[in-house]
């Protein structure tokens, strides 16, 4: 117990406790800008939805110690090396939830929508966008969940973070200080899910909401 | 309905199967050591890092070799878990540091650690055979250190005259070093460093807990110092240097074969084989090991025969 709490008395641990929230934050903002257009982009092709979700799958199965070793000669040691990395891993969900939940919308509605006269525009921002939205958003939750998990692997390359305090206490055989920064990196993915949740049901449209009722009944 | 009641089945008969190959596994694993009747039997032993492994290797490939059954429990855990094992009998040998074991084994403050190797080495083994309930012996060990290196690029070592860590700390100002969690953070470590090297003051610090990509940083001028252990097989390459610590600000880390009076008291050749295998290693050619394990991906085993053939002690 004592342990525990020098670790988090310690003066690096605020530091590290807030370049991890900004390196997780930072990697999935910089995700969802690069996945969401290109989404957009793929949404009417049927090859390019296959070519995005297939690169996706792959971008998962890369590890992420391999990226940042491979980064480490452009970057060096620092926090844009592990913000490479993580925004790498938070693509693949945000990806392919964007492309799937963009073309799940059913043909019918679409027809519905040209016969009354939207362009392609319109009804991609008033019908595929609205009706996908809890689907992106889930998408985001999980990357955001997966990101705060993984921004701990930044402390291989010299960025800080919280994973400091957990590969401190497996070096010392030491719990008390492996936990320290265990559990807060656990409550930060905990209240990451609870925020994003949040946000997913903000963005669900008000008629799904209500046929997502009917359906559950 | 047909296809169902066969995948019931079909999965029924893998189940059991399964579950009599564990149980057989099981069986097989549980027999114990050294007491197994018959012959002369071995249980050799060591924990999870590249040389113990190889080292642990060594003495059992030995140990077969002067027709030991040896069994094989490598890769197992802490100092505090190989002492345990060696006390209760699950394990008969394994090789530990003397200066791993004179602060684990023995608790006593590295400050107090002596200031050559064999004193050190007097110590440690003094309190093995001594120990009341379960006395030991901690063998000859192998005529290397490994240490706490702190590593530099040698054009770098050319360019600022650096050799010893009195030089480093001269120069720390304008170097970026980088170190690891655990060491920055122990009493014996960085705190150590700067209580005996006062000037040292370095530009920047980066907290680095990979050892490999630490070497790799450092290959790819991205720090100019970086903290290793000298017998890693990264430093088999000439382009990198370990400056000299003056002061002997660490204990000492001599490899030695540590195993119980009663297993030597049973087989009394075991002494001689395990002295052999220490006796054939010293830095460069541990360096060598290492690296063909941790940087070219050789199969351990493979790599101790070798060394053993070469060394003239299988034949």
């Amino acid at each position: 117990m004592d342990a525990f709490m020098e670790v988090l008395q310690r003066p690096d641990f605020t530091k590290n406790f807030f370049v991890h929230i900004e390196l997780s934050l930072a990697a999935v903002l910089l995700a969802i800008l690069l996945s969401l257009p290109l989404a957009i982009a793929v949404n009417r092709s049927d090859l390019g939805s296959t070519v995005a979700i297939n690169t996706g799958n792959i971008g998962r199965a890369v590890p992420s110690l391999a990226i940042l070793v491979l980064m480490l000669p452009i970057f060096g040691l620092s926090f844009t090396t592990a913000l490479v990395a993580l925004t790498l891993l938070a693509i693949p969900p945000i990806l392919i939830n964007a492309v799937v939940g963009l073309r799940q919308v059913s043909r019918q509605v679409l027809d519905a929508a040209k016969g009354m006269g939207l362009s392609g525009r319109q009804i991609l921002t008033g019908i595929q966008i609205p009706i996908a939205a809890p689907i992106i958003f889930a998408g985001i939750r999980t990357s955001a969940v997966q990101v705060v998990a993984s921004a701990t692997l930044a402390t291989f390359i010299g960025a800080g973070g919280l994973g400091d305090y957990i590969v401190e206490g497996y070096q010392r055989n030491s719990t008390p200080i492996a936990l320290a920064g265990a559990l807060s990196v656990a409550l930060l993915a905990v209240v990451t899910e609870l925020v994003f949740g949040r946000l997913e049901s903000g963005f669900t449209p008000k008629g799904l909401k209500i046929a997502q009722q009917r359906r559950g009944k | 309905m047909k296809n169902k009641t066969m995948l019931i089945r079909a999965v029924t008969v893998l189940l059991v199967a399964a579950l009599v190959s564990v149980v057989a596994a099981c069986g097989g694993g549980s027999s114990g050591s050294s007491d197994s009747g018959s012959g002369k039997s071995v249980t050799v032993s060591s924990k999870k890092f590249t040389e113990q492994i190889l080292l642990g290797e060594m003495y059992a490939q030995a140990f077969e070799n002067a027709g030991y059954d040896v069994k094989r429990k490598l890769n197992l855990g802490s100092e505090q878990v190989m002492d345990k094992s060696l006390k209760d009998g699950t394990i008969d040998v394994y090789p530990e540091y003397t200066g791993t074991a004179f602060v684990a084994i023995l608790k006593k403050d590295p400050k107090t650690a002596p200031d050559t190797e064999k004193e050190t080495y007097d110590i440690v083994s003094k309190f093995y055979e001594n120990r009341k309930d379960t006395p030991m012996k901690m063998l000859t060990p192998a005529p290397f250190d490994d240490n706490y290196g702190i590593v530099v690029r040698t054009s770098l070592a050319k360019k600022l005259g650096l050799k010893t860590l009195d030089d480093l700390a001269d120069k720390s100002g304008q170097l970026v070093f980088s170190s690891y969690s655990e060491f920055q953070n122990r009493s014996d470590g960085y705190p150590n460093m700067q209580k005996n090297y006062p000037k040292l003051d370095f530009k920047e610090i980066k907290v680095v807990n990979d050892l490999g990509i630490r070497y790799k940083a450092l290959a790819e001028n991205k720090a100019d110092v970086a903290i290793g252990f000298t017998t890693d097989g990264q430093l088999a390459s000439p382009k990198l240097t370990v400056l000299k610590d003056t002061k002997a600000i660490w204990p000492f880390y001599y490899p030695a074969p540590v195993t119980t009076q009663k297993f030597l008291k049973k087989n009394p050749d075991a002494e001689k084989i395990l002295n052999e295998v220490s006796a054939s290693l010293d830095a460069k050619e541990m360096r060598k090991l290492n690296g063909e394990v941790d940087l070219e991906q050789k199969d351990p085993e493979d790599v101790a025969k070798q060394h053993l053939e070469d060394a003239g002690i299988l034949d």
